[in-house]
């Protein structure tokens, strides 16, 4: 079985669309969904783990945002700061990181949704007073507050999972 | 050879049917059409057929032989159908899995370019409701419609007008319906009184369409109406049933909200028909000019899925997305209907596989797609269609085809729909109020304005009243039914590439 991400309804592997709630569950993995043990996952939780193997980023950007579900990777270079969020047809503001096209909408990813900042001190990430949520490797933002992010944090909207990418020049 | 049954559907039993399938078959078989026991006339011989057919398969070389000869003849078949089909996975692997797995398949079912197009005669009937709901406004929109289409009937054409309350009165009888204006006299005595029972109504229009019943072209019934039938339902569906044997299809047209839809689903259903939903009766006659339209266009007739899954597959649910979407039945044979030139029959299938093991390939299904050639008189021909899927231990990383997604995200606005009605019946109205907020988001999504907008008007209804308004049933049913329709397809043509 899988799991819808929205209803946590159960579904037979294959099911494209949720028969609870409709929604699309392309992005869910489509191997069966192992069920971890709870504890098991708490201590993984707890314990820092060791950062995925840096990937060799094609545009030979040096700081990029990982969408773990497809492994893209979005540049973040040539700017302070980032907004990310999805685009509509007639929204005023836009986003910078624009994650409309990858399913932002089911993953409750809001407009304006969070902001990236390369400041002197570091890179921060504030969460913009979106609907469902910011996290930083599990953990939850107070909105409008910065925190400091580094290379191989996983990075929550919604549901929507990012790994930032940092490599430093020399 | 065309239409004849191999040895397979004969015993009703899949490609790969083990001996004990075969045997259980057989056995089944026996006891209802055995020489000592059977009652029609014509069940010996097919008891005998059966025979030969079981001896055949339980013996693995003459059953080797046979299938080899079957593959041979099917080829034959192929090469000489009007037909062509299609058919699009979902994935393209299926997974070593031990457990249950959903797989989608999309059948395309089209004319091959060799098939000459000729109008075929149109033999209509249109059945119309004249019960005192339809007073005024309505019954004057059906009469001035009816004309319209008698207007445009061509010399091979038959087209009669009956009208029902609880009895049936030929109003335009195919005779009359050649002469315009003894026609429009006679349509102005379509005045409205009493209630309303379907079945008189169907029979006596039915009866008109047999006295001009032609082989070579479309045999039809429109039924409209705007209310519900009490306690005939039972007899109309059979007799839906029966004449849908013979060719004849029917629609339904559904006029305010006082109608029954499931009731009429299921009329239409059973003849490859479909159901149009007007909540004003100001669009009837240019709906019945597109109905008669298509009509004239018509290649085929009774066109049907035979044939039958693997013993590792279930059908879950089919839906019948060109050219009229839909709710298809969840067991073979799928009727679908007429087709016509430059269209094509789409439908998708969801099915249910049960744990497969290490094997490579599964054979999913052997269908038959059968339809009646009207160009031909008739001539039944089927179409064999093996479908056969690769088996993998790795899952597929691709997305699914384009056209597979958006048929699957109309359907589960349209189920939701439904399950919101479900829910509501059972008594649970703040679910199902729950149901439809979350439909219109999705609807929203879609660009769909003005359903989302009645989803939430349904939703404040349910939260009040505690039940579904009976106009709002229909607006979400056949409006989240309409978008199965595939958007370029609006056009009618098809795009081939």
């Amino acid at each position: 079985m899988i799991e819808c991400p929205n209803c946590k309804h159960q579904e037979f592997v294959g099911t494209l669309y949720c028969t609870e709630c409709g929604s699309r569950l392309v992005h869910v993995s489509p191997m069966p969904t192992v069920s971890i043990p709870r504890d098991r996952l708490e201590s993984e939780a707890n314990t820092t783990k060791p950062a995925p193997p840096e990937p060799e980023l094609a545009s030979g950007a040096m700081m990029g945002l990982r969408v773990l579900s497809s492994g893209e990777i979005l540049s973040l270079v040539g700017r302070e700061n980032f907004t990310l969020g999805r685009a509509v047809d007639g929204q005023a503001v836009v986003p910078d990181i624009d994650l409309a096209t990858r399913e932002a909408y089911d993953m409750g990813v809001s407009r304006l949704h969070a902001e990236i900042r390369m400041l002197e001190s570091g890179i921060f990430l504030a969460d913009l007073d979106s609907v469902n949520g910011t996290m930083i490797n599990g953990r939850k933002l107070e909105p409008q507050s910065p925190s400091p992010i580094r290379h191989g944090d996983i990075l929550q909207l919604g549901r929507m999972r990012l790994q930032l990418i940092t490599r430093r020049k020399g | 050879m065309a239409g004849r049954k191999n040895y397979y559907s004969l015993l009703g039993v899949p490609r790969n049917a083990s001996t004990d399938q075969l045997r259980r078959a057989y056995r089944q078989a026996a006891l209802r059409l055995h020489p000592d026991r059977n009652e029609r006339p014509g069940d010996t011989e097919v008891f005998l057929d059966i025979s030969q057919a079981y001896e055949t398969l339980v013996d693995a070389d003459a059953r080797r032989a046979y299938d080899q000869e079957l593959a041979e003849e099917e080829l034959e078949q192929a090469a000489q159908s009007p037909f062509s089909t299609r058919v699009l996975h979902s994935r393209r692997a299926l997974l070593q899995l031990p457990e249950p797995q959903v797989h989608y398949m999309l059948l395309d079912i089209e004319p091959k370019e060799a098939v000459a197009h000729v109008r075929p005669p149109v033999n209509l009937s249109l059945v119309i409701d004249r019960s005192t709901s339809m007073r005024g406004q309505r019954l004057d929109h059906v009469r001035s419609a009816a004309h319209e289409i008698l207007k445009s009937l061509q010399a091979q054409d038959q087209a009669s007008v009956t009208a029902f309350s609880d009895h049936a009165e030929l109003i335009v009888s195919p005779d009359q319906a050649r002469d315009l204006s003894v026609a429009r006299a006679r349509l102005s005595l379509l005045q409205a009184e009493g209630g309303t029972e379907i079945l008189q109504g169907l029979q006596m229009g039915l009866e008109q369409l047999e006295l001009n019943f032609t082989k070579e072209g479309v045999n039809h019934l429109i039924l409209l109406t705007d209310g519900r039938t009490y306690g005939d339902e039972a007899g109309c569906l059979d007799l839906a049933s029966k004449v849908a044997e013979r060719g004849i299809s029917i629609n339904g047209v559904g006029i305010g909200s006082d109608w029954s839809d499931r009731f009429l689903d299921d009329l239409a259903g059973r003849t490859g028909g479909h159901v149009l939903f007007l909540d004003s009766p100001r669009a009837v006659t240019a709906l019945l000019e597109n109905i008669f339209d298509s009509l004239s266009k018509v290649i085929a007739s009774r066109v049907r899925l035979e044939g039958s899954l693997s013993q590792y597959v279930d059908l879950r649910s089919a839906y019948r997305l060109r050219p009229e979407p839909m709710v298809l039945s969840d067991s073979l044979p799928l009727k679908l209907g007429n087709l016509p030139a430059n269209e094509i029959i789409r439908i998708l299938m969801e099915v249910v596989i049960h744990p497969l093991g290490d094997q490579q390939m599964l054979t999913l299904a052997h269908f038959d797609v059968v339809g009646d050639l009207l160009a031909e008189g008739g001539e039944t021909h089927s179409l064999p269609v093996l479908v056969e899927h690769v088996v993998s231990d790795q899952p597929d990383s691709q997305p699914p085809p384009q056209e597979i997604v958006e048929a699957l995200s109309s359907i589960a606005l349209y189920r939701m729909q439904d399950m919101a009605r479900h829910e509501a019946e059972l008594g649970h109205a703040s679910h199902a109020a729950q149901r439809l907020e979350n439909l219109a988001t999705h609807l929203l999504a879609n660009g769909q304005r003005d359903l989302a907008k009645a989803a939430l008007n349904e939703a404040e209804n349910l939260a009040r009243a505690r039940r579904f308004s009976t106009e709002g049933e229909k607006i979400l049913k056949y409006g989240t039914r309409a978008l199965l329709l595939p958007a370029h397809a609006e056009s009618g043509g098809v795009t081939d590439d």
